[in-house]
């Protein structure tokens, strides 16, 4: 087996190494933003247009205590909104503007607060349709349309079709190097750490783009670097071998540190995810070229991606985790959800249904945003692991 | 024990399709439903049961398929000009509370996985579901129109039928534009079609017609009997306004919602012209209180307390006329700029535009918006409508509760609030 021939200590060494992304991402950490900032919420956002428009776009994480948020919202309301909101409050004026969508109705209620209560700073919300057909893919095109205003405003100019193509260039680069790096992921689980492949994830939607790229370049190329000399430091890339059951886990904004560390002291085997956190940022490219229209390419890119369960067609949905789980050998699944999502919580009983007729067990948590309680989670998740 | 209590205690003993069916069977006899009609204390509550019960009848009845699945606000015209009857399982979520079968039903939602934090509406729907206590439906139409829950909840309700080709989205935009409206409008045009080719039935616009002219004359009734609420200083206790979301929506587009709207008005009418002659009589005017979003559908307290208090509702936001008159020459656009304009589309100031006016216009002294467990559109707005109406002196309450499940609502709380606001309109 291949964990039998390694230098344990030589391995030790290079894994911490690679999870050592203050390292790795200093440049990206490190930078200050020298283009103005524009924040965004939701993976259906198209960030070529900010990109095209000069600015650097920034997802809120929305890190801070809910303090303030809880006047503003009802009690029983998405944390991550209520998060986001907090941290607007205390944060907004590094930004030029935010970008929400028609995401759900906590974010559009989240957008007419931020256009109420927020002082000096624009807010837009794109519209983004519900389903995935030609029509929708025009109209969706005219909405990017005046999102891509609403930039040009902020800019004070209009933005070409070089600046988008450039965009869609680099963003299209970034989603590619993340797919890479997640495969890595999934195939070596025992070298990269859950922490650190959802940290490189959450730097990749908070930074430069350029400097993240850059960044994210020399790491893959680090990682490469230990694949080609594996027999003389008994570390190797080859699927992990470890009897650990293999997991999906499926949510939407799932960024909560303390479960990553959690989960990563646990005997899993985290084979595939379907999160707004990471897949379904970056998975599915802008296809350019034979003369097709650019937004036309960038609106289909991002209706076709893989969907949030907001969209229209949840049959397409349980399909297409049914066929990760497949083709992945999934053992079990972790459905994890912020409190009140209600996209989220509708979509499970079909899930569990669908599961059950897989003979795929599932465990289903719900959980609240920066308040995380890790004892509770920690027994249900290892008595489900026991299960497996 | 009254025929309402009878009818109640029958249904929560026997709670099975068959039952209801049976039930509906006997009731909706003509001379049994007559007679349940005049027990009510005036003619709109006696024809809102009696076209509810027929509008049940026919749904629950085997003879009149094909059925069609509809949430509350897509446009129900469609339905019943394609000959489809409608079914409202919202609606019907509201007679679960009404029946006292709501802990039943929200008991069987949760043992299939719908979590707890989920709006009960839907909850209890889908536990009546569950339960087969709804008839079998042949067609689906939902909308994400102010309401993630019903796009989710309807569509579940597809696959439990195994009709998921016959489920339809109808994708609203958030803006109203043009070409909002050119995208709508061609879904529902597809919508029609695809379920004509289904049914065999040749699309053709002069369906449209005898139910546009009939839900023209619905909006009419309804624009008449808010211009007389508008001055109307005094309401008979019995009167809800909140009671008529069924003729409202679903029945949009029928002979029945227009007959009710006419009764409604001439009750109303009847009432004021008597007031006219009390009211020099009067010391001390009634409060007038603007309704915002729905009501509890159980037996409950509140409006008996307002009404004792001497406060009065003058008007529901939900009564609200939004629309435009249709023109069934362009049935898939008119339907189009009807969903479009719905206030809880889209931006809240679209509501908040509706609540003003409302507030100046029925000249409120104050606003309770009962804010729903689970409601995210309605509830999530709350503080801006609140900051809004206080811009123009307008105190108001948010009322936290449940429309469906009592065991969610605490009474004592609900009292409380109400009376400390009361205090506060008086002072």
């Amino acid at each position: 087996m291949t964990q039998d021939i390694r230098d344990t200590d030589n391995f030790d060494k290079t894994r911490k190494k690679i999870n050592d992304i203050k390292f790795f991402f200093g440049n990206t950490l490190t930078s200050e933003n020298k283009k103005a900032a524009i924040g965004w919420f939701c993976t259906y956002t198209p960030e070529e247009l900010i990109i095209a428009g000069g600015f650097v776009p920034v997802r809120i994480f929305g890190r801070k205590k809910i303090i303030k948020s809880e006047s503003y919202f009802p009690i029983n309301f998405c944390p991550y909104i209520k998060s986001g909101w907090e941290s607007l409050l205390a944060d907004a004026d590094n930004l030029k503007a935010i970008i929400f969508t028609n995401s759900c109705d906590g974010m559009r209620r989240f957008f007419d607060i931020a256009s109420k209560y927020l002082d000096g700073i624009p807010s837009y919300l794109l519209d983004v349709p519900h389903l995935k057909n030609r029509d929708s893919r025009d109209f969706f095109t005219g909405n990017m349309d005046d999102m891509k205003k609403f930039i040009e405003k902020l800019k004070g100019e209009k933005i070409n079709e070089e600046e988008i193509e450039n965009a869609v260039k680099l963003i299209n680069k970034k989603r590619k190097l993340l797919k890479e790096f997640s495969n890595i992921f999934y195939k070596s689980p025992d070298l990269i750490e859950i922490p650190a492949y959802y940290k490189v994830m959450e730097l990749s939607m908070i930074s430069d783009p350029e400097i993240f790229l850059d960044d994210l370049e020399k790491y893959l190329g680090f990682i490469g670097s230990i694949d080609k000399t594996s027999t003389k430091n008994g570390i190797s890339l080859q699927p992990d071998q470890r009897n650990s059951p293999s997991i999906m886990i499926i949510g939407n904004f799932i960024a909560e540190d303390k479960l990553w560390e959690m989960l990563s002291k646990m005997n899993l085997k985290l084979a595939s995810e379907d999160l707004c956190t990471s897949n379904r940022y970056f998975v599915k490219q802008v296809v350019t070229g034979d003369n097709k229209d650019l937004m036309e390419s960038i609106a289909e890119r991002y209706l076709n991606k893989p969907q949030c369960m907001r969209m229209a067609d949840p049959g397409s949905k349980l399909a297409e985790i049914e066929n990760v789980i497949i083709k992945n050998h999934i053992k079990g699944v972790i459905f994890i959800t912020l409190k009140f999502c209600d996209n989220m919580l509708y979509s499970f009983p079909l899930l569990k249904q669908r599961l059950n007729n897989m003979g795929i067990p599932v465990l289903y948590l719900d959980i609240e945003y920066n308040n995380f309680s890790e004892g509770q989670i920690k027994t249900r998740v290892q008595a489900f692991l026991e299960m497996l | 024990m009254g025929i309402k209590d009878r009818l109640k205690t029958g249904i929560q003993k026997n709670l099975n399709l068959r039952y209801i069916k049976r039930l509906l069977g006997i009731i909706a006899l003509k001379p049994v439903l007559y007679a349940y009609g005049k027990t009510f204390p005036s003619a709109s509550d006696k024809y809102l049961n009696i076209f509810t019960i027929e509008s049940l009848k026919k749904a629950y009845s085997d003879n009149n398929r094909p059925i069609g699945y509809g949430s509350l606000f897509i446009p129900h015209e469609l339905f019943h000009a394609l000959g489809i009857t409608p079914f409202l399982p919202e609606v019907m979520a509201g007679f679960t509370a009404g029946l006292g079968l709501a802990p039943q039903t929200l008991k069987e939602a949760s043992s299939h996985w719908y979590s707890q934090d989920l709006c009960t509406f839907h909850r209890s729907a889908s536990g009546a579901a569950e339960l087969d206590l709804f008839p079998r439906p042949d067609y689906i139409i939902t909308s994400n129109l102010a309401c993630d829950a019903a796009q989710k909840s309807f569509y579940i309700h597809s696959v439990k039928h195994n009709i998921e080709k016959n489920f339809y989205l109808i994708d609203v935009p958030y803006r109203y534009s043009e070409e909002s409206i050119r995208y709508l409008a061609a879904q529902i045009k597809n919508i029609c079609t695809d379920i004509c080719s289904k049914t065999g039935k040749k699309p053709d616009i002069s369906m449209f017609e005898e139910t546009f002219e009939l839900s023209n004359e619905l909006r009419k009734w309804a624009i008449e009997v808010g211009s007389l609420r508008k001055n109307l200083a005094d309401y008979p206790s019995h009167f809800n306004g909140l009671n008529f979301i069924l003729p409202f929506h679903g029945l949009a587009g029928t002979r029945e919602a227009v007959i009710l709207y006419k009764e409604i008005y001439r009750d109303l009418k009847k009432y004021s012209d008597k007031q006219c002659k009390e009211i020099s009589e009067k010391n001390k005017p009634a409060k007038r209180i603007l309704w915002l979003h729905l009501k509890p559908y159980y037996r409950n307290e509140i409006f008996d307390i307002l009404y004792r208090e001497n406060c009065r509702v003058v008007f529901e936001e939900i009564n609200h006329v939004y629309w435009q008159e249709l023109d069934y020459k362009k049935p898939f656009e008119s339907l189009a700029r009807k969903m479009l304009s719905n206030f809880l589309g889209g931006s809240i100031d679209n509501r908040i535009g509706v609540i003003l006016k409302a507030a100046h216009d029925y000249k409120a002294d104050g606003a309770i918006l009962f804010s729903h467990w689970g409601c995210r559109q309605s509830n999530g707005g709350a503080r801006i409508i609140k900051d809004s109406l206080k811009k123009i002196n307008i105190p108001t309450l948010v009322l936290d509760g449940d429309c469906v499940d009592q065991n969610n609502s605490s009474q004592g709380q609900v009292k409380t609030r109400l009376q400390g606001f009361i205090e506060i309109l008086n002072s």
